[in-house]
């Protein structure tokens, strides 16, 4: 591999599985959040990463996105080594994320929080700016009628020209993930995008991920709702004291004693409770 | 020229001069979020610059300093903000890739301290504590200007350079540069999320403020004639920080706001007061605490600014945005996970099936 060549990997998307996962740890002042966690994420499906709290999922979410450096381990995208890379750089590589909790631009609008995503702007530089302006106007109009239609699509065009911080909190979501999808990535990894949110939003949120998946797209989500695990996802892993503990079906998971003593059966006895 | 107009052009010099300051501050904190505490540094280390490539060599002038190349305006002006920038890159290269907010604040403000006195006590660099003086003044010999007539001449020039300045920044600002700023300063962790090296963002965002940073200062430099440390203390970082808050953070319009009501009223025009006798310093004291007051009422009661800063709304991005047609109408979760069960179902998700829709 050149110098330059390793400088800028290209993410080969035909790869499959598409996202590598060997071993890896984590402490956080000697509480091990992962203790050698190791999976696959096969290309365009549905993953769902299960497991009980404390499992380390969020560590696991943060660390395969770059906001957080894992002690040992590796972390594959394709046949890119992307272990410990900065965020912007696997974001670039064509993984993006969202958030457990919300994080909107708030004071931009809702469009230019859709604006902000596309990875590589022209407009972005200053000698473009000044000396290929017609080129930024081609750019920023096909960029502007992307975004307004996943607007529409997601919902969100009538209230493109609010300031996303006085969205409510399934719109909220609904911006996030709508951000996400304009980034066009290989690989989305959604951080619980079903918590908070009402029965009617989940059926939603649940078609646009299938959709994201007939695009093309392959999807990585934490989820504690096992009815949409169950419709949705083609695969499951089942993390739990930050090891890998099962990976298959759902169906195949719930013959499996280790995974319903450590997980499911948590969930069911909780579910008969309520 | 009555004593009158020659205060009058005074004030309006330092009116455009502080709109210039004041864009540089607003790019680095208004737009990505930096506090940069140490701004002022900037400024006079732009000012000390613009002065001594403009000045004949040191040997001549009875005075220390680098340089003295005997640049004529506004080339020393150039070169005094790109000597800014300059500056800021190595300051940016130290501080930004490790430190956030606070810390960051904390460093800078350091940093401003640094700067004054290594300015102040290190004579062969900048004539220390005398600071220069004599730096001659662009155009006059050309124009044959007098003390007077230079005044409201040199007022007009930095009323030219704003405006120029004004439209330069109006235009980052407004491009998707700028969104990427402001998506920085909203939350630094979602813009890296999406690609974006917010090192690389932020260190542009610092090299351009500084720019303006040291303009707005080699233009006062060049308009006294002369320059010392002690008009530029750490401390008026914040005078151009309550510029900015009272006339609207991200606003380049309420900056001018910000510098008439700020500098122009509460700063340099009680200077032209007469002294209250036997409390010469009184009127600077009570100066000082009116900005006080006035920052904190402002950010208790109108923290947006006097012109806040602008929504982007969509058709200012594209004045003839039109309705999207190519909206999908996609199935919920249910219907397309029962429709996908279902033998021989057609597939849920057709992609020609929405194209042609």
């Amino acid at each position: 591999m050149t110098p330059r060549a390793k400088a800028h990997p290209v993410l080969d998307v035909t790869s499959d599985p598409i996202l590598r996962v060997e071993n890896i740890t984590k402490s956080f002042l000697g509480v091990n959040a992962l203790n050698g966690a190791t999976f696959d994420v096969p290309k365009n499906k549905i993953t769902a990463l299960i497991g009980p709290n404390g499992a380390g999922k969020t560590t696991l979410v943060n660390i395969l996105s770059g906001a957080m450096k894992s002690d040992s381990g590796k972390t594959y995208l394709g046949s890119v080594d992307v272990t410990n890379w900065e965020s912007y750089k696997i974001a670039r590589l064509g993984l993006m994320r969202t958030f457990q909790l919300s994080r909107e631009l708030g004071g931009l609008t809702v469009l230019e929080n859709l604006l902000v995503a596309p990875k590589v702007q022209a407009g972005e530089s200053l000698v473009n700016i000044f000396f290929r302006p017609r080129l930024l106007r081609r750019e920023e109009r096909q960029n502007v009628e992307r975004a307004t239609e996943i607007l529409a699509t997601y919902g969100l065009y009538e209230l493109r020209d609010n300031r996303a911080r006085e969205l409510s909190g399934g719109q909220k979501k609904l911006l996030e993930i709508s951000r996400g999808v304009m980034a066009a990535p290989t690989i989305f990894l959604l951080d619980e995008p079903m918590a908070g949110v009402n029965p009617a939003l989940i059926e939603r949120i649940g078609g646009y991920i299938l959709d994201m998946k007939s695009q093309g797209m392959t999807v990585l989500m934490v989820e504690h709702n096992l009815n949409v695990v169950e419709k949705i996802c083609d695969f499951v892993i089942v993390l739990a004291e930050g090891r890998t503990l099962a990976t298959g079906r759902l169906s195949e998971l719930r013959a499996n004693k280790e995974v319903v003593q450590a997980y499911l059966g948590e969930v069911i006895s909780a579910s008969t409770t309520n | 020229m009555s004593a009158i107009w020659y205060y009058v052009f005074t004030l309006v010099f330092f009116l455009f001069d502080y709109f210039i300051l004041a864009m540089g501050l607003n790019i680095q904190y208004g737009e990505t979020g930096i506090l940069n505490f140490a701004y002022i540094g900037f400024v006079a280390f732009g000012a000390y610059v613009t002065g001594v490539v403009s000045m004949p060599p040191a040997g001549t002038s009875g005075q220390h300093y680098i340089l003295g190349l005997n640049l004529p305006f506004p080339i020393n002006l150039l070169i005094g903000g790109l000597a800014a920038s300059a500056l800021a890159f190595v300051v940016a290269l130290i501080t930004l890739r490790r430190l956030r907010t606070d810390y960051l604040a904390m460093v800078l403000i350091s940093i401003s301290l640094v700067l004054y006195d290594i300015s102040n006590n290190f004579v062969p660099l900048f004539n220390g504590a005398d600071g220069l003086y004599n730096v001659p003044e662009p155009f006059a010999s050309v124009f044959k200007l007098t003390v007077n007539s230079f005044v409201p001449f040199f007022a007009g020039v930095a009323g030219v350079i704003a405006l120029i300045m004004w439209a330069v920044m109006s235009r980052i600002t407004r491009s998707p540069l700028g969104r990427t700023f402001r998506a920085i300063r909203d939350d630094p962790g979602v813009a890296a999320a999406l690609g974006k090296g917010v090192f690389r963002y932020q260190l542009t965002s610092m090299l351009i403020g500084s720019f303006y940073a040291g303009v707005g200062g080699g233009l006062i430099i060049q308009f006294g004639g002369s320059f010392n440390p002690s008009a530029w203390l750490p401390g008026e970082t914040f005078v151009i920080f309550a510029v900015i808050i009272v006339g609207g953070v991200g606003n380049n319009i309420g900056l001018i706001v910000g510098a008439l009501l700020v500098e122009t009223l509460l700063v340099h025009l009680p200077a032209f007061l007469p002294a209250i006798p036997g409390h010469p310093q009184l009127i600077q004291y009570i100066d000082a605490m009116l900005i006080g007051v006035l920052l904190m009422v402002m950010l208790w009661f109108r923290p947006q600014g006097m012109v806040p800063e602008r929504l982007r709304k969509s058709k200012f991005l594209l004045p003839d945005m039109a309705t999207p047609s190519g909206a999908k109408v996609l199935p919920s979760m249910s219907t397309a996970a029962t429709a996908a069960e279902a033998p021989n179902a057609e597939p849920a998700h057709s992609i020609d099936e929405e194209d042609a829709r």
